[in-house]
């Protein structure tokens, strides 16, 4: 696939392997896959604007290539329910990220829709020297961090190989739902996997890939952060 | 590289054969190959050696050139250093290809043994020449009777293939497999693949008609993405058993010096045989096992077993084995039990399934009553396959006394075999008395059935062709 003049193109042209959030979903939503909207904003002005745009209520992420890990240094900000409060998130955040990571080159801020929380799932790539790119799944939070509770694929997944990895996890029965709480759409779930997979197999400059967390709903599932990672050059 | 499909053909099927370097005082690369049949000749240099070559009725030449006729396969033996001389002697003279026996390359760690095989692998892939390693065994052929070990048949027949990238593994499994009565039609042992690797290998089984079953012993994979390929178009047609050596961190870094083989993790190595259908092995003995299961039954359809046990210890101990392994132990129809209950002695028996059957059947019983037993089973609709105990232990001295009582028994579970077409597979604990089980073993073997040396094995290896079928069921 091309990217003449894409996220991937803006990355080569500075030099950078990491996307921003902002590019990295840009370059995911153009293939199809369902992520949260995100748009760059350079000032409280801007984020106030491109909030009225895409609608209430707002999150707001740092956007710098210095940043992996946005919440540790106060790079994010949650449920912002009008103008005035993304406004003064703007400033906190500035004041935050300034302190927590002095040095950090930041471009500005992503302006997002709040998705309403659903159950928290992971699917990423990683690339394995002898096969390429091999695809990981699992449920997100303390489930994937400490329990290691991960399945994987090779990359190019067929549509058995998604039904079975989203099924051989411990924790399925929590996406089965589990006391009275309905469960997740498996087949949106599925259906994003093979996404994911068509994207790391079309993609060989693309090293890594994080959709984490993937909002899991009984009707739908959509990805609220996301991370690209390209490979050396 | 492309490996030039023809080359490899001629060099695992070969109708003519060079062995480079044949050395006292076994002369094993020419002695192994006396059965070859098509014309086999030694090259060697050093007067002494040629002396003796001579003697054993071999023809030497100094030079693999002179050689007067076309040659498929050359069998390379000599020390390292001079191997890149008979690789460029090999491609002058337009061989099919060579399988390299020499050893001391990149599993060495050492730059210099390094540069070496870069250069071997270099000159072969600039001549389009398929090798066979460097660093194993090479090449078996039953039919035409090439031979890496003394110890494989020569003759027709066979479906199974077994590559490996150890000597041992590969002959072992062969071996073993022949022992259990699985003729083995092609060995493949491939080392440290560096020219002709393991997708190539896979790939040419695939297609290859003389193979219906392909066993694997792998360590690294040279080609990960194009095995996995490879395996994905291999499956659906012939069941692929592969054990992975190097599993844990003390194994991978035995196969770094065995075969300078990179670490694959497990975690991708798990769902690289989820989604081929690959069968796993974590042992030439479940290699074989599982072969036995997949040449001498038909294909299992389903994971209802009846247990056909001897007495009730053995019983619970084949339905626990067969429980941990997800298979399943069903009641049996109504009519099953009716018809049984006619005639069986439940006193100290049962036929519930498992069955525990010793006192019907045995000293005691009437012999025509495992008969009945099995012609009951037979008609029953909730039976997908039957472990069946072949009590040694029990019966040994009545089948020493009464041979005809043993192969009363084998007929009958050959008519059930027959009748149903189910997959039946026996065991045979040896206990205490090894030595009595194996002529026992022999004539179960020789009849075309799959014997374990224990339930747990027996489980292990139908529970794994069971999966490899559903498998295939749903990928259809």
């Amino acid at each position: 696939m091309s990217d003449g003049n894409g996220p991937i193109a803006a990355a080569r042209a500075d030099g950078r392997t990491l996307l921003t959030e902002v590019e990295s979903k840009q370059l995911l939503h153009d293939a199809g896959i369902n992520v949260t909207q995100a748009r760059l904003a350079t000032s409280a002005d801007d984020a106030v604007a491109a909030a009225d745009d895409i609608g209430y209520p707002a999150v707001l992420k740092v956007v710098s290539g210095d940043i992996a890990h946005k919440s540790d240094v106060g790079g994010v900000e949650l449920n912002l329910g009008d103008g005035d409060s993304v406004r003064a998130a703007y400033d906190r955040m500035m004041s935050a990220v300034a302190e927590n990571a002095p040095g950090s080159s930041v471009d500005g801020v992503s302006v997002q829709q709040m998705a309403a929380q659903g159950t928290e799932v992971i699917i990423g790539t990683t690339t394995d020297p002898q096969f390429g790119p091999v695809l990981a799944f699992g449920l997100g939070g303390i489930m994937v961090e400490v329990l290691r509770d991960v399945a994987f694929r090779i990359v190019p997944l067929e549509a058995r190989d998604a039904r079975q990895v989203v099924r051989e996890i411990r924790g399925y029965p929590v996406l089965e739902g589990v006391r009275g709480q309905p469960g997740a759409d498996l087949d949106a779930l599925e259906a994003m996997i093979l996404q994911v997979s068509e994207f790391a197999n079309d993609h060989p400059e693309v090293a890594e890939l994080d959709l984490n967390p993937v909002f899991a709903y009984p009707d739908g599932a959509i990805a609220v952060d996301a991370r690209v990672v390209l490979a050396e050059e | 590289m492309a490996v030039d499909r023809d080359r490899l053909h001629r060099t695992l099927t070969p109708r003519s054969v060079a062995v480079v370097g044949a050395k006292g005082p076994d002369f094993g690369w020419l002695e192994n190959n006396r059965d070859f049949v098509g014309p086999l000749y030694s090259v060697q240099l050093d007067p002494n050696e040629i002396t003796e070559i001579e003697k054993r009725g071999f023809t030497n030449y100094l030079k693999l050139e002179e050689v007067p006729e076309d040659i498929d396969l050359v069998i390379c033996a000599v020390p390292r250093p001079i191997v890149p001389f008979i690789v460029s002697d090999s491609i002058k003279k337009n061989v099919g290809g060579m399988a390299i026996f020499s050893a001391g390359f990149a599993e060495t760690g050492e730059e210099e043994a390094t540069e070496l095989q870069d250069r071997i692998v270099q000159l072969a892939n600039d001549a389009g020449m398929p090798i066979v390693g460097p660093n194993c065994m090479g090449v078996y052929n039953r039919r035409q009777g090439v031979k890496f070990s003394d110890g494989v048949d020569h003759g027709d027949g066979g479906t199974v293939s077994i590559m490996g990238q150890s000597g041992t593994h590969t002959i072992g499994a062969t071996t073993m497999a022949q022992r259990v009565g699985i003729p083995v039609s092609r060995g493949i042992s491939f080392g440290n693949a560096v020219v002709v690797n393991e997708a190539d290998y896979i790939e040419y089984l695939r297609d290859d008609p003389d193979t219906q079953v392909i066993g694997v012993y792998l360590e690294g994979l040279k080609d990960g993405r194009r095995f996995f390929e490879a395996l994905r178009s291999t499956t659906p047609k012939k069941p692929v058993v592969i054990w992975k050596g190097g599993q844990t961190a003390a194994g991978q870094r035995a196969t770094r010096s065995h075969t300078a083989s990179l670490a694959t993790p497990m975690a991708t190595w798990n769902a690289l045989l989820a989604q081929t259908g690959a069968i796993p092995a974590n042992s030439v003995d479940e290699l074989v096992d599982v072969l036995q299961v997949l040449v001498h039954t038909t294909p299992p359809r389903g994971r209802r077993l009846a247990l056909m046990a001897m007495t009730g210890g053995q019983s619970v101990a084949i339905s626990d084995a067969v429980g941990r392994q997800g298979l399943e132990v069903p009641e049996l129809a109504d009519k099953t039990y009716e018809t049984i209950g006619e005639f069986f002695n439940v006193i100290g028996g049962s036929f519930r399934n498992p069955f525990d059957m010793a006192n019907t059947i045995g000293m005691a019983g009437d012999s025509a009553n495992l008969a009945r037993i099995m012609n009951a089973v037979s008609e029953d609709p909730n039976i997908d396959a039957m472990v069946f105990e072949v009590a040694a232990g029990f019966f040994s001295r009545m089948w020493r006394d009464e041979p005809e009582r043993l192969d009363e028994m084998l007929d009958t579970l050959d008519g059930f075999r027959e009748r149903t077409g189910l997959p039946i597979v026996t065991v045979m604990h040896a206990g205490a008395i090894d030595d009595e089980v194996i002529p026992i073993r022999d004539q179960v073997v020789a009849r075309g059935f799959a014997v374990f040396p224990s339930f747990d094995r027996a489980a292990l290896a139908l529970s794994r062709v069971i999966n490899y079928y559903e498998w295939v069921d749903e990928a259809g």
